[in-house]
């Protein structure tokens, strides 16, 4: 076979992606490349069907959303804030019980391998499913929350859990049940790598359990903490299922940056500064991935998530 | 006599002692134990309350629910259900037309299920076995969709999805195949990546043998490669399937009356003047099963996938 038969074979290959380029092209990257066009057109429902004719504002949108002058802008900035909250809680709770549940599965006992699977029952629970149980049990008449938080006496009323300024404790409360197996599914991975040689010549140097914890095997599960970290950080500012479903399609103060774009865009029809509100979300998941860029060139690659 | 008097004492206080320890270790070692079992029956509970509450709802008669008070000691909402019934999954089609949402998600999930195979497949194939100009950047778009949030190509889709409709006369929104392009779309990244890990795995000989036999790199893929990496194929196909199942905010805007799934349409049950906890209990428990079943059958080469990243190095 000559080298231009060769070069003709590899030419093949662009056959073999072609469904999937244009699949990704028309869903995911045109969309994107669009909206930040759309960003900068007052958008709505009467210019919708002459989209050409939409008046062009330039940085009239971002100036509402940044200028402080309109409940819009706020109301946005304010979601941004109640998902990062959300995160800085969510994310460490989940690492530390993931981790907690990953070392005690580490260890022998009888029906182990039982409890492994069904550690990520809540992981592989659909969304819709999860949280609509919750929802139900965070009822405020009839729930089981605050059925138990009576009996020991915590509170004297029944509290409303899913309307005003518990909302965002509840999807905390429920993102991190369903959360946690995912952290601890990859802490395990990462605790089955570390080499058992290493456990034994600690405990030869005297080293006591809690010594062995934080001089091997936290120092060993740094890689896998590191991607697990910054892909939940990422994975963070998707949020959007949780809240929707768990108050009800109408989050009120507790929105996040997803459920109350959705809103802007279909409830009030606002397409343009919609669009100028998801650029904003994903400059800073940009900054974000090129964080977590400079993160990977340094340490372990996680490829696939 | 009196040195060697000594010296049994002190050697029998040493064997008390050596017992002593013995046995103080033993208690230590069950009480270990113990702490461990208990550890773990917590990790049980707190995976499986929410799942037993739903079960048990699914069996109460609404009247039970609605009646269910947590500040009056007798009407406390209870774990056993006061009276069985299974009217919940008898009339689960009754109040929201859960049956004709399973069959939009049914045909859904099985179309995104075969599109997104077939692409990744010949995707993954060609990532795996070919050296092509613009590899590494189809790599990096095809992992960096995985970055992208949602609602940040949401709207433009919408519109896009009007346009499509208005110049080509082609409706997407509120039908079977465009939420099945939506869906297989968001399924080929994951499925690429992970079918591309299973065929680095077959060895390049055999398909190099097929070509060589006369095949062409389509026949190869079709003959050779597909019917050695068939658990690669299954576990995405399972995967692309979930995934269509479970989606929430695409569907919540792109499906209408005719194409509502399962996951839309389970926020039915509660309305502005009605909630209907058992109904919703017992449509929950129908949604999932498929999702469990299709995962336990699929486990092991599903969670392989999602960890292969974290321990390679």
């Amino acid at each position: 076979m000559g080298t231009l038969s060769k070069a003709k074979r590899e030419k093949r290959a662009y056959w073999f992606i072609l469904p999937a380029v244009l699949c990704m092209l028309f869903v995911h990257f045109i969309p994107i490349i669009w909206g930040a066009y759309i960003s900068l057109l007052d958008l709505d429902v009467f210019t919708l069907a002459q989209w050409t004719s939409a008046p062009f504002v330039g940085l009239g949108n971002f100036i509402r959303i940044f200028s402080g002058q309109f409940a819009v802008g706020q109301k946005y900035l304010r979601s941004i804030y109640t998902v990062i909250v959300y995160g800085l809680i969510c994310i460490p709770v989940g690492y530390v019980i993931g981790l907690a549940v990953a070392l005690l599965l580490n260890r022998n006992f009888v029906g182990r391998t039982l409890v492994r699977g069904l550690i990520l029952l809540p992981y592989i629970t659909p969304d819709s499913v999860a949280f609509n149980v919750w929802r139900f049990i965070f009822q405020a008449r009839i729930g089981l929350v605050n059925k138990y938080l009576l009996k020991l006496g915590l509170i004297k009323e029944p509290l409303i859990w899913l309307v005003g300024d518990r909302a965002l404790t509840a999807v905390i409360v429920a993102s991190v049940w369903k959360g946690w197996p995912f952290a601890c599914l990859i802490l395990l991975a990462g605790l089955q790598g570390i080499p058992s040689e290493l456990y034994e010549a600690a405990k030869i140097d005297g080293a006591s359990p809690w010594q062995q914890f934080t001089q091997v095997t936290l120092p060993l599960l740094r890689p896998v903490t590191k991607t697990l970290l910054m892909l939940n950080v990422i994975w963070n500012f998707h949020a959007f299922n949780q809240f929707y479903i768990l108050l009800g399609g109408s989050p009120g103060d507790a929105h996040v940056p997803s459920t109350f774009i959705m809103q802007e865009a279909f409830s009030n029809l606002h397409y343009g500064l919609g669009s100028a509100m998801a650029v904003c979300l994903m400059i800073v998941i940009l900054i974000l991935i090129a964080i977590y860029m400079r993160f990977k060139k340094g340490g372990v690659s996680y490829e696939t998530f | 006599m009196k040195h060697s008097k000594q010296t049994k004492e002190s050697r029998m206080t040493e064997q008390t002692g050596l017992v002593e320890r013995k046995k103080r270790k033993s208690p230590r070692k069950i009480f270990m134990r113990v702490l461990l079992y208990l550890a773990v029956l917590l990790i049980l509970i707190i995976i499986l309350g929410p799942y037993l509450w739903m079960v048990s709802g699914s069996f109460k008669t609404s009247l039970e629910i609605q009646a269910a008070d947590v500040t009056r000691p007798g009407l406390e909402p209870r774990w056993i259900p006061r009276k069985f019934t299974l009217e919940n999954y008898a009339n689960v089609n009754k109040t929201v037309r859960m049956l004709d949402y399973f069959r939009n998600s049914i045909i859904i999930s099985l179309g995104t299920m075969f599109f997104s195979v077939l692409i990744s497949v010949t995707a993954a194939y060609a990532l795996s076995r070919f050296n092509f100009k613009g590899k590494e950047l189809f790599a990096l778009g095809v992992a960096s969709t995985q970055m992208f949030p949602g609602i940040a190509f949401l709207i433009p889709y919408f519109i896009l999805f009007t346009f499509v409709n208005r110049y080509l006369g082609i409706q997407l929104r509120n039908t079977y195949p465009g939420m099945i392009l939506t869906y297989t779309t968001f399924a080929i990244p994951f499925s690429i990546l992970m079918l591309r890990n299973f065929l680095d795995t077959v060895p390049r000989e055999i398909d190099e043998q097929a070509q060589i036999d006369g095949c062409s790199p389509f026949g190869a893929l079709f003959r050779v490669i597909i019917p050695l990496s068939a658990p690669g194929i299954v576990a995405v196909g399972i995967y692309s399937f979930i995934m269509a199942w479970n989606e929430v905010l695409f569907a919540a805007i792109l499906t209408g009356r005719e194409t509502k799934t399962v996951a839309i349409g389970l926020l039915e049950y509660i309305t502005q003047q009605q909630a209907r906890w058992s109904g919703m209990m017992a449509a929950c428990i129908l949604v999932s099963i498929p999702v469990l079943l299709l995962f336990t059958f699929m486990q092991r080469q599903i969670v392989e996938g999602l960890v292969s990243g974290a321990t390679k190095g």
